[in-house]
């Protein structure tokens, strides 16, 4: 679902207007001298039958070219003398050609589809195999012609090949491009109709479509091979009709099915309509409506609607979708049934939504209420949106003849708009569908203002324009015959047209209504067209005068300026109030419900929640009681660090983390979702307001996103501001009543750099041999005869014996003490005490009772502290940790959940944040706080609705056995017959079941015909036994096989989060600079595009430039014109010649992979998985899940210098982030995890930190600046 | 839709100073009670807000009148606790403001004929959602309400009871809602009161008979078509002639879904 979508129409004067879903004015299609009689369109691709009965294709609204990858294998054979020569044997392949050497693929011979592709750049060789370089001829070498190929040469390579790539790239975008007549004179057989649709055949490979079309010879032609990748098609066939069918109308459906119109008013329908038969199988006829004959009929889904001669409106019962492939009957559905409404023409849109044209008054209507259940819809709507004034139109040329211009068009318009009104109150049998008249006012602006010319697109038309000499300077002059494929009008005003087109205009639409002249112009349809209109119908776009129109007005309507202005007035009292009470005390509120604490392993236990919250001390508890009444225990809301939702199917759950707890994180299931919702609510708005969150967090926020979509985010700034004034932060330590003779660890969250100080306070117990404070690094595994965890370094160990009578200062490095320092003893037991230990740049200063007792030299960098362990008989009072930079532990982050639904932010310095959701779209953080299941939480500002969609996926698994063949009964060791994708769980489409009530299917369960692998013509894939590699083609030696079934699902919830552009993305990388903010990303397909006109304050951008790239990418980031990018296979790019002037930059370049000796399962690839870039780092996670970085990246040195591991954590990770020193990142378990001891000279840092136990899936710190 | 939430937080906020005095055959003390000074919610009930008032004068009257039931008079005019306050003063005092609104307490004389008993807040509470209900059938056939769990009826409730806005409306937008495809209610709940004591209550429909909204200035000709200048109060604000009639019953109308208008 699109968040913006087109309906087009053709007005009585043959010119084409189409109206955006978030817009509210019609606007004109530029005026090129050519009518048009019909139109038809799915989303982006517009096909129309011209004012000449020829047709035109019309693609808009894709932000990144459509672009096709030719390939040819360049083949040579080794010869005796000549040695590797293009002189093959005759039993070889072709010299150029396919890359399974079926084909001739010639590199002269592979030439442009037709005037609508250019070509970008030339040919060229493609330098890597499977991310290994190769040498700069791109040779591959093998034994013989049908082997693998590798990068060397051997003495037994007989043959090599190499790959040459060209792109080529549809450049007539936002113009109506001809396609070719059917005969050379194109008179000899004109068109009369074109319909489009087929983009939701079940089962068909994605982007496929069908076009079909009818000739004034009353012949049927359907177009082969169109697709939105090859948008023009290959050819017209012929598809026979019955005899004596003389064929008017006809309309193609989402689903491929055709139903046609003849001349006498009967309805035909092409059945066997699939994915392998386009063209379906033959012609079955259809009753029409008793006494009247068909005139117009469009296809839907699920529904066929048509139009009668005398103005009636037909419904066809009991057309299936997802079955007229293969079922005559859902074909032709079973009955008409008649609507009310008199139209005259009539089109179905995306979701069976209806428009038509009013017989009366030839508006446009809209059928409200259409639902998957109720499919007839309720009533008509008049669609009453303002009209552009036609730069052409015969109604308004007074305008530009008239001296007063604006006047005279005012004036006009005022008419108009009266006329329309009394059209409306003409009552008719079906008056109640008309809406209220419209109460816009028309916009007053200078004439001047009345078209504005911009300047700024002016390089678009040379760009698309410029390799077209054939192209005709005036358009009228302008015939199909002469090129086929050429653009019509690219010298006209492309930028005036495209508009029409423009993507985002939604968000700042009422800018526009002011900058142009919008009247109520009285319009009369000939022709609606809604293949390509996509309606919420709950939130129904602007174009309905009784709804939003009317709220809008009444904002600034003078009565309520009266009444608002009357009512702030009566507080002011001129009388003392200082005496008077409140009527009503605050008073705290509890909250109570039955539910359900989870454990760790999935048991729960009931028990009974009780909140409790006083607004004004702002402080509450939240209890758990056992059933019985019992305390279990009771926790206080502001040790709470985060609240996500952790439901399951069936089981609506929350979690709540509490560090300083034992239990760290509990897990609660509620009775009911809306129950869970409400405390979810309620327990994040009273978390926020404890903690001082709202609004829009500030820009060094970390991001991050739970694997159930929640976006939570962590803002320093409050907790930095513990400061104390010597510019130094300090962090009290609860010791108190710690028990410390077995040993106290604490983490010193800002490890020790020079300027750090730790003070302690505390009693020596009467008897006392030793005790010491040790200041050490992390804890590392040790594998001796058992694993276990050890302490290796210790810059510091302070150990005073009173055994000895001695002070021991001493440091241990890898596990090995050094030499001791001693000194003599300053204390006694029974002792209180303090000390105090100052780290300095050179020495540690060691003060006890506040006089100096002694100074250690470094022997290790400070910087490896992460850790305090005091140990032995002693009581600590106090213990304080001061430190020159905020001190910030994981217990005091508090995670506020924005709201939302994605799976990927991606933040930068000044605060633009990106997000993609599941189905790969794109969405920009608005600032707003809230929304969804947290309505009301953060006001209404920014939040808007979204979606999201989910593929849920099964496997049906089955076995070969000698006497019934494949069947379902398995092995008993087999995996479940319907199972996931690993076997080992059990799943059947019965019982899968959606998370919650905000999700519902969109579609049915469906054998997966793309499932990676390949399949047979039942979805089936076949393998020797269970975990085994899965092929499409069933071989002698399977005794197994899979089909993979998959139904989709949909979310509906609302964020403060709002659609970017419409291209799908399949990673994102933001970089700030100053005001403005580079992003890049890569698309769907993999190709690398970067986002022009992005910054703090237009944080959407303008659009997307797209960079030439022979390689397909999955991963890219940015930082400071660094751009790093991860191939398909694993491998590592960079980009040269990334500037301001030239931000795409000129190539991509090759980087040594890392390799790391350090595997978690040696089986797993090597390649590189994700990037992230600092100012000086490249952070990589490998497949296997290790992290290494890549040290010295900078604009002088864009590919670095070496690969560093990070080899002290078991666990593999699936995410890391950072910017500058901050490094996070997400564990393959979802826990988040921050990186220590990071600096300028130790780039890899030293240890990780727990922050938070998730499960999460993404993290972006690249908000954080030092 | 009640969407206009500055207009619906500033009619929230709306307070009343309120002087409360003992009547003087009330007072057994020899020393005179101090008056009971206290901001009221305009849109709250007495018998929700006076209870400290009550505590602050049962020291100063005969013990065997404790238990009596309190009530209150303006003027010498019994106030009915079954009206928001704000209404009651803008009946009283809309012409000629007169703040703190100084009102007198008695313990004794319950005028039965008057005023209904108020045992306690339960009955106001009963009161309160009878009142709603009534509202709901006339805006949507009474589903909104019938559709609503116990504690949604009971969050309704408190909001009021509490002073939280968000918690009221919270509840309170579902009642707001107009329903089905038609913009705009079923029936505006209306009551509107003249001076003389007489109260109008009628099926008023928001809408014209050609689909217009109806405004204020409509609905009057059509009540009072022989009255030349009259003007609507509530909430002390007097409402503009060319305020749309659903508006005015989305924002305007009191916590018990129904507008309270002053004929003046």
């Amino acid at each position: 679902m699109s968040s913006n979508s087109l309906l087009f129409s053709i007005n009585n004067e043959g010119k084409v207007y189409a109206l955006s879903t978030s817009g509210s004015c019609w606007r004109e299609f530029m005026y090129l001298g050519l009518e048009f009689k019909t139109l038809s369109a799915v989303p982006h691709f517009l096909w129309a039958v011209g004012g000449d009965r020829q047709i035109y294709l019309h693609v808009h609204g894709l932000e990144i070219p459509i672009r096709v990858k030719e390939e040819s294998y360049e083949n040579e054979r080794w010869l005796p003398l000549e040695g590797f020569s293009g002189r093959l044997l005759p039993t070889d392949r072709y010299h150029f050609s396919s890359q399974d050497g079926t084909k001739d693929r010639s590199i002269e011979c592979i030439r442009l589809p037709s005037m609508a592709w250019q070509w970008e750049g030339d040919w060229q060789l493609e330098l890597a195999l499977d991310g290994q370089p190769l040498d700069h001829d791109g040779w591959t070498y093998a034994v013989d012609f049908p082997a693998q190929f590798g990068t060397v040469k051997q003495w037994k390579s007989c043959v090599r090949r190499r790959k040459w790539i060209r792109y080529r790239k549809f450049s007539a975008m936002n113009s109506w491009c001809a396609i070719a007549p059917l005969h050379k004179d194109p008179t000899q057989e004109p068109f009369i109709d074109i319909t489009i649709g087929g983009n939701q055949i079940p089962y068909a490979s994605p982007g496929t479509l069908s076009v079909w079309s009818i000739t004034a010879q009353g012949r049927v032609m359907y177009r082969v091979g169109v697709s939105t990748t090859s948008p023009e098609g290959l050819k017209w066939i012929n598809v026979s009709i019955p005899p004596n069918c003389d064929i008017k109308q006809i309309s193609v459906g989402p689903t491929g099915l055709v139903w046609a119109l003849l001349w006498s008013g009967r309805a035909i329908v092409r059945k066997g309509i699939n994915k392998d038969c386009l063209t379906g199988e033959a012609w079955l006829e259809v009753k029409s409506p008793t006494e009247t004959k068909l005139t117009t009929v469009s296809v839907g889904f699920n529904a066929v609607w048509a139009v009668s001669s005398d103005s009636r409106v037909w419904f066809r019962k009991g057309i299936e979708g997802n079955a007229v492939g293969h079922s005559e009957t859902a074909a032709i559905g079973n009955g008409w049934l008649e609507i009310n409404g008199n139209m005259i023409h009539i089109s179905v849109g995306i979701n069976d939504q209806v428009f038509a044209i009013g017989e009366s008054n030839k508006g446009v209507y809209w059928r409200s209420g259409i639902t998957p259940a109720e499919l007839t819809g309720k009533r008509w709507r008049m669609v009453q949106a303002n009209m552009q004034l036609s730069r052409t139109s015969s109604s308004a040329s007074i305008i530009s003849s008239a001296s007063n211009p604006k006047h005279h068009s005012l004036s006009l318009l005022n008419e108009n708009t009266i006329e329309l009104k009394t059209n409306i109150n003409l009552r008719n049998s079906w008056e109640e569908s008309h809406s209220a008249p419209i109460e816009n006012t028309l916009p007053l602006k200078p004439s001047k203002e009345l078209r504005p010319k911009k300047n700024v697109n002016v390089e678009n038309i040379d760009l698309t324009g410029k390799s077209y000499e054939t192209t005709l300077k005036n358009p009228r002059a302008w015939s199909p015959v002469r090129s086929v494929g050429s653009v019509v009008g690219m010298e006209a005003q492309p930028d005036s047209d495209s508009s029409v087109f423009d993507v985002d205009s939604g968000m700042y639409f009422d800018e526009e209504v002011s900058q142009m002249a919008w009247g109520t112009c009285d319009a009369t349809w000939t022709f609606i067209e809604a293949g390509a209109c996509s309606i919420d119908t709950i939130q129904v776009p602007h174009w309905f005068s009784d709804s939003k129109n009317a709220h809008n007005s009444d904002i600034t309507a003078k009565w309520r300026s009266q009444i608002l202005d009357c009512l702030k007035s009566r507080n002011s009292f001129n009388i003392d109030l200082s005496n008077f009470g409140l009527a009503i005390e605050e008073k705290g509120w509890t909250r109570s419900c039955e539910a359900r604490l989870v454990s760790d392993n999935n048991i729960c236990e009931d028990s009974i929640l009780s909140l409790y919250w006083h607004a004004v001390e702002n402080a509450g508890t939240l209890s758990v009681f056992q059933p019985d009444g019992t305390i279990k225990f009771i926790l206080n809301l502001g040790e709470i660090t985060s609240i996500t939702s952790s439901s399951e199917p069936g089981c609506p759950r929350i979690t709540l983390t509490i560090p300083n707890q034992s239990q760290r994180i509990i897990k609660v299931q509620f009775i009911s979702e809306m129950e869970q919702e409400e405390w979810f609510s309620v327990l994040i708005d009273i978390s926020s307001q404890i903690n001082g969150l709202s609004g829009k967090p500030s820009t060094n926020s970390i991001w991050i996103v739970t694997s159930y979509g929640d976006v939570l985010n962590w803002d320093p700034t409050p907790a930095q501001c513990n400061m104390d004034k010597n510019g130094k932060y300090v962090k009290e330590f609860q010791v108190f009543g710690k028990d410390i003779v077995t040993g106290f660890t604490t983490t010193l969250h800002n490890n020790f750099l020079p300027g750090s100080v730790l003070k302690l306070s505390g009693c020596l117990f009467d008897e006392i041999n030793r005790f010491h404070i040790n200041l050490q690094g992390p804890e590392v595994l040790k594998q001796r005869h058992k694993i276990e965890t050890e302490v290796t370094e210790i810059p510091l160990h302070f150990n005073v014996r009173f055994d000895e009578s001695t002070v021991v200062c001493n440091t241990k490095k890898s596990g090995c003490w050094d030499y001791e320092e001693r000194h003599p003893l300053p204390l006694r037991p029974g002792q209180e005490f303090s000390i105090k230990i100052i780290c300095d740049y050179n020495e540690f200063i060691i003060n006890i009772n506040d006089s100096k007792f002694c100074s250690y030299k470094h022997r290790l960098s400070p910087e490896s502290i992460t850790s305090a362990l005091i140990w032995g008989p002693v009581k600590l009072y106090t213990m304080e940790y001061y430190s020159t930079s905020a001190i910030i532990g994981p217990d005091e982050m508090i995670w506020r959940t924005m709201g939302g639904y994605l799976r990927k932010v991606e933040s930068c310095q000044n605060g633009v944040v990106w997000g993609i959701c599941h189905d790969h779209r794109v969405w920009v953080y608005t600032g707003g706080w809230g929304g969804g299941i947290l309505k009301g939480i953060g006001g209404s500002d920014g939040i808007h609705p979204m979606t999201d969609t989910q593929t849920y996926c099964i496997y049906e698994n089955q076995r070969w056995n000698p006497l019934s063949g494949y069947t379902s009964t398995g092995l008993p060791t087999d995996r479940y017959m319907w199972s996931d994708v690993t076997g080992k769980h059990k799943r059947t489409r019965e019982h899968t079941k959606l998370l919650s009530r905000h999700w519902h299917w969109i579609s049915e369960w469906m054998v997966d015909y793309n499932t990676p692998g390949g399949v047979d013509n039942e979805g089936w894939q076949y393998a020797t036994d269970f975990p085994a590699p899965y092929h499409g083609k069933k071989v002698f030696t399977d005794c197994v096989r899979r089909r993979r079934w998959y139904r989709k699902a949909q979310i509906v919830t609302e964020g403060p989060w709002i659609r970017a552009g419409s291209t799908a993305l399949l990673d994102i990388s933001l970089w700030a600079n100053d005001k403005t903010v580079s992003v890049w990303a890569i698309t769907l397909a993999g190709e690398a595009i970067y986002r022009t006109g992005v910054t703090a304050t237009t944080p959407v951008g303008l659009h997307w430039e797209h960079v030439n790239s022979p390689h397909t990418f999955v991963s890219i980031s940015i930082c400071n014109s660094v751009i790093w990018a991860v191939g398909r296979k694993g491998e590592l790019y960079y980009r040269e010649g990334v500037s301001t002037e030239n931000p795409g930059g000129i190539n991509w370049k090759l980087i040594e992979s890392p390799k790391c000796a350090f595997t978690f399962n040696p089986k797993a690839a090597t390649g590189t998985k994700l990037v992230s870039l600092t100012n000086s780092a490249a952070w990589v996670v490998l497949m296997n899940g290790v992290i290494a970085v890549r040290t010295d990246v900078s604009i002088h040195q864009l590919e670095g210098k070496q690969w560093k591991y990070l080899t002290d954590c078991e666990l593999p990770f699936k995410h890391v982030s950072c910017m500058d020193q901050e490094v996070w990142a997400v564990q393959n378990d979802g826990t988040l995890h921050r990186r220590v001891g990071v600096t300028a000279h130790n780039a890899v840092g030293i240890a990780w930190q727990l922050v938070h136990c998730g499960p999460l899936v993404h993290v972006s710190a690249r908000g954080c600046n030092a | 839709m009640a969407n206009d939430r500055e207009v619906l937080r500033e009619i929230w906020d709306g307070k009343l100073p309120i002087c409360f005095q003992l009547a003087q055959e009330e007072i057994m003390e020899i020393q005179q009670p101090d008056p009971f000074y206290v901001m009221v919610p305009r849109l709250s009930y007495f018998p929700l807000v006076t209870d400290k008032m009550k505590r602050h004068f049962l020291r100063y009257i005969s013990q065997e009148n404790a238990d009596n039931e309190m009530w209150l008079d303006y003027n010498g005019q019994p106030l009915k606790w079954h009206y928001p306050i704000g209404f009651l003063y803008d009946l009283f005092c809309g012409n000629d403001p007169q703040l703190p609104w100084t009102l007198t307490v008695h313990f004794t004389k319950f005028p039965e004929t008057i005023l209904l008993r108020c045992p306690n807040k339960d009955v106001v509470e009963a009161h309160y959602m009878s009142t709603v209900k009534e509202a709901d059938v006339l805006k949507h056939r009474g589903q909104v309400m019938s559709t609503m769990q116990k504690k949604d009826h009971n969050q309704l409730w408190l909001g009021l009871q509490n002073d939280k806005f968000d918690q009221f409306w919270a509840i309170n937008r579902r009642l707001m809602e107009s329903h089905g495809d038609n913009e705009g209610f079923k029936h505006i709940p209306m009551r509107i009161y003249s001076d003389d004591g007489i109260t109008c209550q009628r099926l008023i429909c928001p809408k014209n008979n050609d689909g217009s909204r109806k405004t204020v200035h409509q609905l009057l000709s059509e009540l009072y078509p022989d009255k030349a200048e009259v003007n609507l109060r509530t909430h002390g604000v007097l409402i503009p002639l060319d305020t749309p009639l659903q508006w005015l019953s989305e924002h305007m109308s009191y916590p018990d879904n129904f507008l309270h208008i002053c004929l003046c």
